[in-house]
């Protein structure tokens, strides 16, 4: 992707502090993670085991003389390919989603009533084919998160859904929503990709038929199991949290203006809240 | 198999995986909404109704609701709908 600078710089800065004013509604926490996840924190959701073909890892040469002396004695990158050797052990993966840190962040933590958190985050996800602002190797992801019962996300979604509909109709983005299913490596083999089948829980913001803007997704209680988030009743009683989450992709949004408005800025909608 | 074999087997096989909340199995119980099945289960469940109908499931072919409940199941998977 060429250098964002001026107007397009402009829209989107805009956005984020426009998806932020609506996760403000929930009056939620801002919490902002380190770039990357540890790969024994993915492992424990299945991430590497759903989604091989996506993560890209943080590695580094062996820190031992002979690597390091053996590296530097030859050609460091060769037709643009770098000549690694020996790795370091691989403990960090490039963050794939923004609130996927959240969930170890609020391990064995005890919640009455509901919660909500908001984030944004640069993430990574390695594809066969990248698109200026619509599919990129890194690209911004900000997202509202709920934690409580599963009520209290059922509540949340249908809000989120609603404030969705408000903002793509003030920024006059013609949407439809649509079921959706996440990207599992073999999916017919992945009890999670059989479960969305049977049971949707991710739902798509779709323009012009194509793109995918932003998504709301329903986890029930599948981090609050792994992650030991519970909520708790007036009698102590301890219930694994139910969690959601409300994702947009800010430079995908770009895309979607600039289409559907044309490139000159003088005809965007106001985006800043 | 008959109907009541093949719906006797399934509410043992969701007796056995029932929170501790969930008293009482019926047809109707609803499987997917109080987290008798979630995806730990759900593979589990697949195999048995292949056994139960001794024929193979086409996983692209799960639509939403076919595990709502025991009724759905059956429904779905042995009275010729699929």
């Amino acid at each position: 992707m060429t250098a964002l600078s001026g107007p397009l710089l402009t829209l989107v800065d805009d956005l984020d502090r426009r998806f932020t004013a609506l996760a403000d509604r929930w009056r939620p926490t801002h919490v902002r993670f380190e770039p990357t996840v540890s790969a024994a924190f993915l492992d424990r959701m299945d991430y590497f085991r759903s989604f091989p073909h996506l993560f890209t890892a943080a590695v580094s040469l062996a820190d031992d003389d002979a690597t390091l002396e053996s590296f530097v004695a030859g050609e460091p990158v060769v037709d643009g390919v770098l000549r690694l050797g020996a790795l370091a052990p691989v403990t960090r993966v490039l963050s794939p989603a923004a609130c996927y840190p959240l969930y170890d962040h609020r391990a064995g933590a005890r919640i009455s009533g509901r919660e909500h958190h908001t984030m944004a985050a640069t993430c990574f996800r390695r594809e066969a084919e990248y698109v200026d602002w619509e599919r990129q190797a890194s690209f911004t992801m900000r997202e509202v998160v709920c934690i409580g019962s599963a009520q209290d996300v059922a509540d949340f979604l249908a809000e989120a859904r609603m404030a969705v509909d408000e903002l793509t109709a003030a920024l006059r983005i013609p949407v439809e929503w649509q079921l959706a299913s996440d990207p599992f490596f073999r999916p017919s083999r992945n009890p999670q990709y059989l479960m969305q089948q049977i049971d949707p829980t991710k739902h798509e913001v779709v323009y012009d038929g194509r793109l995918a803007i932003a998504s709301a997704n329903l986890h029930h209680d599948h981090f609050g199991r792994i992650f030991d988030i519970a909520t708790t009743s007036s009698d102590s009683s301890e219930t694994p949290a139910h969690t959601a989450c409300l994702a947009f992709g800010v430079e995908r949004w770009v895309a979607a203006i600039v289409q559907q408005h044309g490139p000159d800025p003088g005809g965007w909608p106001v985006v800043a809240p | 198999m008959t109907e009541s074999e093949v719906r006797a087997a399934l509410r043992g096989w969701v007796r056995d995986r029932s929170p501790d909340a969930v008293t009482e199995v019926t047809d109707d119980t609803p499987l997917i909404s109080s987290r008798i099945i979630t995806s730990l289960q759900v593979t589990d469940l697949l195999l048995l109704i292949e056994e139960l109908r001794n024929a193979p499931i086409d996983p692209a072919a799960l639509r939403p609701g076919v595990f709502r409940d025991i009724d759905t199941i059956y429904a779905t998977f042995f009275a010729g709908d699929a």
